[in-house]
């Protein structure tokens, strides 16, 4: 497997009650392109700011982050998010008042990445693989329920076309039925699209039906075999 | 979905908003369109008065500052050697005024009234009922005490006919304004000037009545022969010079039978009575008998060393090489172009003047009866900013709530890739677009609420100054007055108040737009500025 994402020696922590709060010490990771991973950890090891940093949202203290085996620092965080990232949020994050098939388009207006000309047929599509019917995709998002907004958010993260999707609790909100459906289409994304996707979660649910599943404890990324 | 797009769609679908946001920019833009309107109408009606003025430009010698410097000299000698270099206006100063490009012509008028025995003149008795006799009954005594004798002599007084008006430039304002007109010939020329050559030019009505053209030539008297002239050894062929006439002109100050107090005019009081020639010529005709008057004090001071110190000396005797020397200038009234010039003019010129040399704008009237506008443009400038302060504020504080709710939105964006410059753009625009609909609803109503405050406050604001209008002096027939060599323009606060009109000009309305977004542009920096300070994550992480 070719390696997408390493991480380098990576150091972060925050000044909290006038004490600095180390955590992540000198953590190094490898991540493959195609794979589904799930970070798994206990609350406050460090897991949405690691997620923050390998996505650009956030930089570490010292230490380095290759994509494709390129700094991202030289990329540029902005263009590293633009061109090679998208985040599924817990909150889904939809933009309110934009349709289902807006906010998609939003995020193909965005990129830098090449993207078929009629867009808003490749948005519907989108929508529509993903189970929002076109009736919906035209809809304002906030007349959506929870599981349909997460899955106009997954699609908005596979719109601009990037190999990485970082995703923070994505089923966090949602009920078990469809916390499955949307690890079956992540499952899909990263088997037959081949992107790398990488999920933050403690969904046992969800850690189970990934590829590779990583523990982030005492500032330190270890796989779980 | 570009963030143009996105901006649209938000001040769409969030109409409440839209519309709260609508109503304040359109209170907002009534509140600066009153002030503004009220304050260009105040300014706009000095500027249109100012138009209406003549460009006039007096210099002459400030006679307070000389009274004052000749009271600090306290050695007699120094003070008489002072007097005897008493300060003057050389027309050297007054020729440099013309080099500059905003000046078109210079006045230095001299009049006197002179006599014909040969010509017509056309008088009231052609005008009106007053008849030759008439008028040498009223001309009353002229008296003198006899300088050898030092008896009082008397005989009747004779009104001249003429009243000559010179210049010491081949151009006057009168002509540069067309108050009068050349219907044939010319001006005088510098050489006529220069050589004090026997030219003239009359009025079409005063050639018409004595049948004469250009090209032809009047006998005129400088003055008529008294006894007291006949004392000096002045003779008829002394006083009497025959001018050429160069130039024939009409005028549009005619005296009719109709204008108050034409029964008690003189001839020379009618402006077709009217000679204009150069100064230098006026010197030239009297020089016979101005040498003979010289040479009669020359004699008769000739003990006298005070009288001789003058008298005595041949340098003083009036002739054709004295006249440069012999001829001063009291007072220069320069013509500017455009009466927008006036004030810069002077103060160009202020620092480089001669130590008791003025140089007036002539505008202490204008700006006394000016005074209720600038008060008024001050108040409604006051206001203006008052509002700007207070729409930046407000609408800041609006936004910086408004973007509070929508920093997930920030941060989303910024986590998508959209750059900070785009993200703000789109607030800018939305702001935007909700600005221009408030600001065009209140240019509407503005322009009808500012006319009426802006009137309503002139009034009050007239009433309650203490504005005074100067009163009427005397004028002569139809308002021409031929002593008059003041070219100020006389003005009235009905004539300031008359030009007041609170408009609503499409400067106006550009000038509101440009300062809403100017305030929106304001609002949306500081508070986008505020959250996007952070990174994305730290975003997210505030709006969790």
């Amino acid at each position: 497997m070719t390696e997408i994402l390493r991480l380098e020696n990576i150091n972060y922590s925050y000044i909290d009650g006038g004490y600095e709060r180390q955590i992540l010490k000198d953590l190094s990771f490898s991540f493959e392109a195609g794979k589904f991973y799930t970070i798994l950890g206990p609350s406050g090891s460090g897991k949405t700011t690691l997620l923050s940093l390998v996505a650009g949202l956030d930089s570490a203290k010292s230490g380095k982050i290759y994509f494709k085996g390129k700094d991202i620092d030289e990329i540029g965080l902005h263009k590293f998010r633009r061109n090679a990232i998208s985040i599924v949020f817990q909150q889904f994050n939809l933009i309110s008042y934009l349709t289902a098939v807006e906010n998609v388009l939003l995020a193909m207006s965005e990129t830098d990445n090449e993207i078929p000309k009629d867009r808003k047929n490749v948005a519907y599509n989108l929508l529509e693989r993903f189970g929002i019917v076109r009736s919906k995709a035209d809809r304002m998002v906030n007349q959506l329920s929870g599981g349909e907004q997460q899955r106009v958010a997954i699609a908005r993260s596979l719109a601009s076309n990037v190999d990485l999707i970082f995703a923070d609790e994505p089923t966090g909100n949602l009920d078990t039925a469809t916390e499955k459906e949307i690890i079956s289409i992540f499952k899909e994304l990263a088997h037959d699209f081949g992107k790398t996707i990488i999920v933050v979660t403690h969904s046992d649910t969800v850690s189970a039906m990934s590829d590779q599943r990583v523990l982030l404890k005492d500032g330190k990324l270890t796989q779980i075999k | 979905m570009n963030f143009i797009n996105r901006a649209i769609k938000n001040v769409s679908r969030r109409m409440s908003k839209t519309v709260l946001l609508v109503l304040t920019f359109f209170l907002i833009g009534n509140l600066v369109i009153i002030g503004l309107g009220v304050s260009k109408a105040s300014e706009s009606a000095k500027i249109l008065t100012r138009q209406k003025m003549r460009a006039v430009v007096t210099y002459g010698l400030d006679y307070n500052k000389i009274w004052q410097y000749a009271d600090t000299i306290e050695d007699e000698d120094e003070l008489q050697e002072f007097y005897n270099n008493y300060p003057r206006i050389r027309l050297e100063e007054v020729a440099a005024f013309l080099e500059d490009e905003r000046v078109k012509t210079a006045n230095t008028v001299n009049i006197n009234m002179w006599y014909s025995d040969s010509q017509n003149t056309l008088d009231f008795v052609h005008l009106g009922n007053r008849a030759e006799e008439d008028l040498d009954s009223s001309n009353g005594q002229s008296c003198w005490y006899d300088d050898v004798t030092n008896e009082q002599m008397c005989e009747t007084y004779k009104n001249p006919f003429f009243l000559i008006k010179s210049n010491m430039f081949p151009d006057m304002i009168e002509f540069e304004d067309g108050e009068y007109r050349i219907v044939s010939g010319r001006f005088y020329t510098q050489q006529e000037i220069d050589n004090g050559s026997l030219v003239c030019l009359i009025s079409e009505n005063l050639a018409a009545l004595n049948g004469v053209s250009v090209g032809d030539s009047i006998v005129l008297a400088v003055n008529y022969l008294a006894s007291y002239m006949e004392q000096f050894g002045v003779t008829e062929e002394d006083l009497e010079n025959r001018f050429e006439v160069i130039g024939i002109f009409s005028h549009d100050q005619p005296i009719t039978p109709d204008a108050p107090n034409f029964d008690y005019c003189y001839p020379y009081e009618n402006p077709d009575n009217m000679i204009f020639m150069p100064s230098t010529t006026i010197y030239m005709a009297q020089l016979p008998m101005q040498q003979k008057q010289f040479d009669y004090y020359a004699e008769m001071y000739g003990d006298d060393a005070d009288m001789n110190e003058y008298y005595g000396n041949p340098d003083n005797r009036p002739s054709e090489s004295n006249m440069a020397s012999q001829m001063y200038i009291n007072d220069v009234t320069l013509l500017l172009s455009d009466p927008m010039d006036v004030d810069d003019f002077v103060k160009d010129y202020q620092s480089s003047l001669s130590q008791f040399a003025s140089l007036s704008a002539n505008n202490e009237e204008f700006n006394r009866l000016a005074k209720p506008l600038d008060t008024l443009s001050m108040y409604a400038n006051f206001i203006v900013w008052l509002v700007i302060i207070n729409a930046i504020v407000i609408i800041t504080l609006v936004t910086a709530l408004t973007l509070k709710t929508r920093e997930y939105e920030i941060g989303v964006l910024l986590s998508i890739g959209a750059s900070k410059l785009k993200v703000i753009g789109q607030f800018f625009i939305e702001l935007a677009i909700v600005a221009i609909l408030g600001f065009t609803l209140s240019v509407i109503s503005g322009s009808l609420i500012a006319k009426r405050i802006g009137n309503t406050v002139l009034e009050y604001q007239i009433a309650s100054s203490e504005v005074s209008e100067e009163d009427d002096y005397y004028y002569y027939n139809n308002g021409f007055d031929p002593w008059n060599t003041d070219y100020t323009t006389d003005i009235s606060l009905e004539d300031l108040v008359a030009e007041y009109e609170v408009k609503i000009s499409p400067m106006i309305i550009g000038e509101i737009y440009i300062l809403g977004l100017g305030i929106v542009l304001i609002s949306v920096i500081i508070p986008s500025f505020m959250i996007m300070r952070y990174n994305p994550k730290k975003i997210l992480m505030n709006q969790n």
